[in-house]
């Protein structure tokens, strides 16, 4: 999926893209990456589980809005299955995992 | 369980099910499948397409509660009434509308695990949790066209189409799009 946020970007929209293949997602040089330590096909996490879902679609929209700079690759912490999920209370808040993971990046 | 049929997931031979479950079902399936996607992947990047310079930056020019948000996914989604993929290899791209349902939806990929993503279309198509966020006023709006691809072993054919989507998604003034792998 890095290819084509690029190729999207540079039509002018704002892309995020999920990466399950750290290596690749760093290769790749897309404009903002999410990565996740989880199988293939499960980029938003098992089935069934709607706050994990939602807890990568607010990582994913709090780097789309807050990346500070191009090709940054961010790793996120959560184990398989092995992470209790909480309810996002404030969506205009950035996700603690996306900032505190950007921390260790820069 | 492991015997299940679902008819919106195009088949793919008994060999590779096998595979592709024990890449899901067992912990040294998913790491020989990890370090698989990672080799290959690589090889097929710097070989096919070369190393990008430049990164291309187009920042999120909205609020999220005002931004369109599109999604793009390369799990070989499509409309079960669309033509489906070239299972070996393929980069052309389906349309999915926001009016897609579940239902109506069929997977054809053969190089993931599809069971889970066929009993919840969300892991590699978040289009229903996007839906709800835009109801509760999260997300400004869930664009009316989404694009899916298949599974492709050249990364330079994808080029094309995907510049021609995001001359779409511009077009449709998309302002954020979310990118699923499978």
């Amino acid at each position: 999926v890095g290819l084509l946020a690029r190729e999207i970007e540079a039509c002018g929209v704002t892309t995020i893209a999920l990466a399950l293949v750290r290596e690749l997602a760093i290769a790749v040089k897309a404009p903002r990456m999410l990565f996740l330590h989880w199988p293939f096909g499960h980029a938003l996490g098992e089935p069934g589980n709607r706050l994990q879902q939602l807890t990568v679609l607010h990582d994913a929209f709090s780097m789309a809005q807050a990346a500070p700079r191009p090709g940054l690759v961010v790793d996120l912490p959560y184990q398989w299955r092995r992470h209790q999920y909480m309810p996002i209370d404030d969506w205009q808040v950035l996700s603690s995992a996306f900032a505190e993971a950007q921390a260790r990046k820069e | 369980m492991n015997k299940e049929k679902d008819s919106r997931v195009t088949s793919s031979n008994p060999f590779r099910e096998w595979a592709l479950r024990t890449s899901n079902d067992k912990a040294w399936g998913e790491r020989l499948a990890r370090w698989m996607g990672k080799v290959g992947g690589a090889l097929q990047l710097r070989w096919k397409v070369g190393v990008p310079k430049e990164i291309p930056w187009a920042p999120l020019q909205q609020p999220l509660a005002k931004a369109t948000v599109a999604l793009v996914t390369t799990g070989g989604l499509h409309c079960c009434s669309d033509q489906p993929f070239v299972l070996k290899s393929d980069a052309s791209f389906r349309a999915i509308p926001r009016t897609a349902t579940a239902a109506s939806l069929c997977i054809t990929h053969e190089h993931y695990d599809r069971r889970d993503a066929a009993r919840d279309l969300n892991l590699i198509f978040p289009l229903p949790r996007l839906l709800e966020l835009e109801a509760e006023g999260i997300v400004g709006h869930v664009a009316e066209t989404h694009y899916s691809f298949g599974f492709t072993d050249n990364p330079h054919d994808l080029l094309s189409p995907a510049h021609e989507i995001g001359i779409l998604l511009a077009q449709a003034n998309v302002d954020l799009v979310l990118l699923v792998p499978a």
